[in-house]
């Protein structure tokens, strides 16, 4: 067959133009839709109103959890972070807290592609125990207080298998933990998410973005 | 409360949507009742994240089997079903996918064969508009050139191809129901690979933007977060005579008509026939919620030293090669059909972004991975045949939703066969990989793709469910639309054939009105 030479990406692609502000930010081009309009926000409580804020402004906002307590924020912050460098300042504790408490058919988890029903608290919260359990009987300390080095150790030995300490149940179990490589690919997800798959994170990689519908409040953190 | 139609339809989907466009257009008063929220177009932010929302969200179904068929990412949830995330990969099924059991006494026969289905093919594909190259496609089988010039060919595409070159294997651009230039009113797609969240200019014929449209301007009444539980009948059992349903504030409804079509999707139909009636409802044969099957995605991916701009293109990807299709006894490993859709635009995140392709990366080494594979990532997908196995099967929960209807339990396990063609695709991709120049290269896991089974189609009350047009054995005014009545799945996505028969079925109901309803 004889094709053309293979396509590069238009430096006039319309949606290129849009995504660099070039042609204004309210209407699409050859589009009849406004920017953001129906689009998902992540409302947070503050005192007596109703606040859109990206995870990353709830996090340098101290936005109160809902689902997750102070404990279990430092961990996850901590594992997510070794896991996906920047998972943290991204607010992915934030994230994650604020979609505990979501109707299932609004979940914006990952989990929800894993054959795993809701709630999904339990699947967090028993993991973190488990991983502070294990943590501890490897290395006696908590897992704040670990080195770079253990981190990196004890990730590749739970991406494989459960560690020791960490109790065996099924995948789907609703009431012990996941397993540890289960939960480490579903935590790893979630930190690819909120670290990766924002329109600051594509400009950070030099990816047109290309929206033809942008999220309303664009998930990237506060300079 | 008590309400009359001449048509219910249950499912605003690819079948459901047709179906509706067609009867509607011919004069018949149809309402559609769609489990899910509304979706329009604006709704369809451009986000990995955000299309989750599209995704099944209903009662949950339990999934058991070594692998499960994975229906929350393959099913739909709201207006449009699953075909508003599809991407729009539309092959013809082959003449041989419709004898499998009389060619090679494996599996099933469908009751039609290909020349059949070809003019509804043909009709659907210049109603809708599928990009493509009719001739570059060497392996197609008969039917008119496509209506629209194939999709353009990006770097990742041209790259990869030059792997299926060196091996001898041969590759045609992807047939994609995505506009290449404006088509029926709708405009050309910009190739920015944002299908799955759903594909708001028009350009990929999704339900929302071919066939809803033309439902709404005959006056189709589409209900939203309507659940419906049963399907109701006469004393005798052999004729339909409606719905039972709750609303959005959880009122129970009873909806009366004509005739009901349940266009559901594959593990919602049966759980629905299943709850109808003991021993479930048109299931003489036992076989309701039987043979379910998806299809094996084989994943390859890989790193190469060029730039392949992997975020231009179709989620589908843009190049197609079937070389591995008929014949079905000449797979180096296992027994059946795949084909390559080749180059698939990929974002950063999600189950298909280049993040979760390699989950063994952490910490630093995936920094570095992510911020190569944002210019150099490749990849390619087989679409794997599943044979059907009657064990693979929908049945009812002990667990019960929240209106007490049993939720739905569904037990997949590849036939051993399928998974051995699997595993042999797995290799292939490799070898094509390498030869391409890939400078890593490595496969994902079985994904299950497409759901379709549970309520077959064939000759006879006894091996099937419904006749060849989705018409229940038992019952003559209820039929079936969607990928629940192919009886073999082939190696080819779905879409495109769901399509087809349920031009053919909708057809059927019209010529056969009277009878059908008396």
């Amino acid at each position: 067959m004889i094709r053309a030479p293979a396509l590069r990406p238009p430096t006039d692609h319309p949606l290129m133009k849009k995504n660099k502000q070039e042609e204004g930010s309210i209407k699409i081009n050859r589009r009849e839709f406004s920017l953001g309009s129906g689009a998902f926000t992540m409302a947070f409580l503050l005192g007596d109103g109703v606040i859109n804020l990206t995870p990353a402004e709830a996090k340098t906002r101290k936005i109160p959890f809902r689902s997750l307590d102070q404990k279990q924020v430092s961990t996850l912050d901590f594992l997510s972070d070794a896991i996906v460098p920047g998972a943290k300042s991204a607010g992915l504790s934030h994230f994650i807290d604020h979609q505990l408490s979501a109707a299932y058919e609004d979940n914006l988890l990952i989990l929800r592609y894993l054959r795993v029903n809701p709630p999904f608290k339990n699947f967090y919260a028993s993991a973190l125990k488990a991983f502070e359990r294990s943590v501890r009987l490897k290395y006696n300390k908590s897992p704040l207080d670990l080195s770079e080095a253990e981190i990196s150790e004890f990730i590749s030995i739970m991406m494989q298998n459960n560690p020791a300490g960490w109790p065996e149940t099924e995948q789907k179990s609703e009431q012990g933990p996941p397993p540890a490589p289960f939960f480490y690919f579903v935590l790893r997800s979630d930190a690819i998410d909120v670290t990766y798959g924002t329109m600051s994170s594509f400009d950070s990689m030099d990816i047109p973005y290309m929206a033809h519908i942008a999220p309303s409040h664009p998930w990237e953190a506060p300079s | 409360m008590k309400n009359q139609t001449d048509v219910i339809i249950v499912g605003s989907g690819a079948a459901g949507s047709l179906m509706a466009a067609k009867l509607s257009e011919a004069g018949k008063k149809v309402t559609i009742l769609e489990a899910g929220p509304e979706r329009r177009l604006e709704d369809l932010t451009s986000s990995q994240i955000h299309a989750r929302r599209l995704k099944w969200g209903g009662a949950p179904v339990e999934e058991n089997g070594k692998q499960p068929i994975g229906n929350v990412f393959n099913s739909g949830y709201g207006t449009g079903g699953s075909a508003l995330h599809h991407y729009a990969v539309w092959p013809r099924l082959h003449v041989e996918d419709f004898k499998v059991k009389s060619l090679y006494s494996r599996a099933v026969d469908w009751p039609i064969a290909y020349d059949d289905i070809r003019p509804y093919y043909d009709k659907i594909q210049q109603e809708v508009g599928i990009s493509g190259d009719h001739a570059a496609e060497i392996w197609r089988p008969k039917g008119d050139p496509y209506p629209l010039p194939p999709v353009p060919a990006f770097q990742q595409s041209e790259i990869i191809a030059r792997g299926f070159a060196k091996l001898g294997k041969r590759t045609s651009p992807l047939p994609l129901a995505i506009n290449s230039r404006d088509y029926q009113g709708r405009t050309a797609c910009l190739w920015d690979g944002w299908c799955d969240a759903g594909c708001p200019t028009r350009a990929l014929a999704s339900p929302l933007a071919h066939y809803l449209p033309k439902a709404i301007k005959q006056d189709v009444n589409i209900i939203h977060n309507a659940a419906v539980t049963r399907i109701l009948t006469d004393k005798s059992g052999k004729k339909a005579i409606g719905v039972h349903y709750h609303d959005k504030d959880d009122a129970e409804i009873i909806l009366m008509a004509d005739v009901v079509i349940l266009a559901a999707y594959a593990i919602q139909n049966p759980r629905l026939l299943l709850n109808s009636a003991d021993g479930g409802l048109a299931n003489r044969s036992g076989l309701v919620g039987a043979y379910i099957m998806s299809h094996a995605a084989a994943l390859v991916y890989g790193l190469f030293d060029q730039e392949t701009d992997p975020y231009m293109g179709a989620t589908g990807g843009q190049m197609l090669n079937q070389d591995s299709y008929d014949h079905k006894d000449q797979r180096i490993k296992g027994f059946g059909s795949y084909q390559w859709m080749i180059a698939q635009a990929v974002k950063p995140n999600d189950l298909l972004g280049y993040g979760g392709s390699n989950p063994g990366l952490y910490g630093a080494k995936l920094t570095e991975f992510m911020a190569r594979a944002a210019h150099h990532f490749g990849t390619m997908t087989a679409c794997v045949e599943d044979l059907p196995l009657q064990e693979n099967h929908v049945k009812l929960s002990s667990k019960k939703d929240k209106f007490g209807i049993p939720l739905a339990h569904v037990h997949h396990t590849s036939h051993a066969d399928s998974y051995a063609l699997w595993q042999g695709a797995k290799q292939e991709g490799i070898e094509i990989f390498k030869a391409a120049g890939a400078t890593e290269f490595w496969n994902g896991p079985l994904g299950p793709m497409h759901i379709m089974g549970g309520t077959i189609m064939g000759d006879t009350a006894e091996n099937s469910v419904t006749n060849s047009y989705g018409q229940c054995h038992d019952i003559d005014n209820l039929f079936i639309a969607g990928p629940g009545l192919f009886p073999t799945s082939g190696g080819v996505n779905p879409t495109f054939t769901v399509h087809a028969l349920t031009l053919r079925s909708s057809e059927y109901i019209l010529n056969n009105w009277s009878g059908v309803i008396s």
